[in-house]
């Protein structure tokens, strides 16, 4: 009972981080983001990659014959590549970050997609615009990958 | 204290390490918003272009605009990873530092 008068907030608030101190020195390993992942990254790249081929390819295609059944192959191909690294990153703990960047590459795929399924063509600067869109969406998920592979200084 | 072990050595090389460190992590971060600024550049002039060529007629262009907050999330949110992966290296290194001079004034009996 004696003890309970005694208690002080700020007397615990110390000991509980001193607890929390001696706790992370005597396990020594700092955890903040997840370990980097070659093969996710690696993943990234051939995405990118394709992403970058269908697009291309698209625009070489003449504008009147860019009809959506002809790349529906490609579109849904591509959306499980996209599906695929939202799930690799859904998995690992502490990574919200590129989660989130996987979600937003998805989003954006599937309404391209869609938005080509409704007019059922896409001009040249549509094309250019997707392209360079996801082209810089896959670059942000790739810095977000490779920034955890950061070595101590 | 044991008369090998030299705290205020110790938490200077700590100090020096972290300053190291976060100016390293600083230059790369500047490169890579400096990269992500570029490409919101780029995708900006041709949202205009595209507008103004009448290729992206008004709601479509709205649409494309509020993609690009989307965008703008993807970036900050890499930047994110960038510096907590900066502080988590960082940090390691300085309680690297410091295990490794506590060990190395322990005395042999106490290696174990």
């Amino acid at each position: 009972m004696l003890a309970l008068c005694n208690f002080r907030p700020t007397r615990f608030l110390l000991l509980a981080y001193l607890l929390f101190a001696i706790g992370s020195l005597s396990s020594c390993k700092v955890q903040l983001v997840p370990s980097f992942n070659a093969i996710l990254a690696q993943d990234i790249v051939a995405t990118a990659k394709k992403i970058d081929n269908f697009y291309l390819s698209m625009h070489e295609v003449p504008v009147n014959k860019r009809q959506y059944q002809l790349f529906t192959n490609g579109y849904v191909l591509l959306e499980a590549d996209l599906n695929s690294l939202l799930n690799q990153n859904k998995v690992r703990p502490l990574n919200k970050e590129s989660t989130r960047i996987s979600e937003i590459a998805v989003t954006l795929w599937i309404k391209y997609k869609t938005e080509h399924k409704t007019d059922d063509t896409l001009s040249d600067g549509l094309i250019k615009l997707n392209r360079k869109t996801l082209s810089d969406l896959l670059y942000a998920m790739q810095v977000a990958e490779d920034a955890k592979n950061i070595p101590n200084p | 204290m044991p008369n090998n072990f030299d705290l205020q050595d110790t938490l200077d090389q700590m100090l020096d390490s972290t300053k190291l460190a976060a100016g390293t992590a600083a230059k790369e971060a500047k490169k890579v918003a400096a990269n992500f600024l570029k490409n919101r550049k780029e995708r900006l002039a041709l949202l205009a272009e595209l507008r103004l060529s009448g290729d992206l007629p008004g709601d479509k262009f709205t649409s494309r605009l509020n993609d690009e907050k989307l965008l703008l999330e993807a970036e900050l949110n890499a930047l994110a990873v960038f510096t907590k992966s900066s502080a988590q290296a960082t940090a390691q290194n300085v309680l690297n530092i410091f295990q490794s001079a506590v060990l190395s004034a322990l005395p042999a009996s106490l290696k174990k």
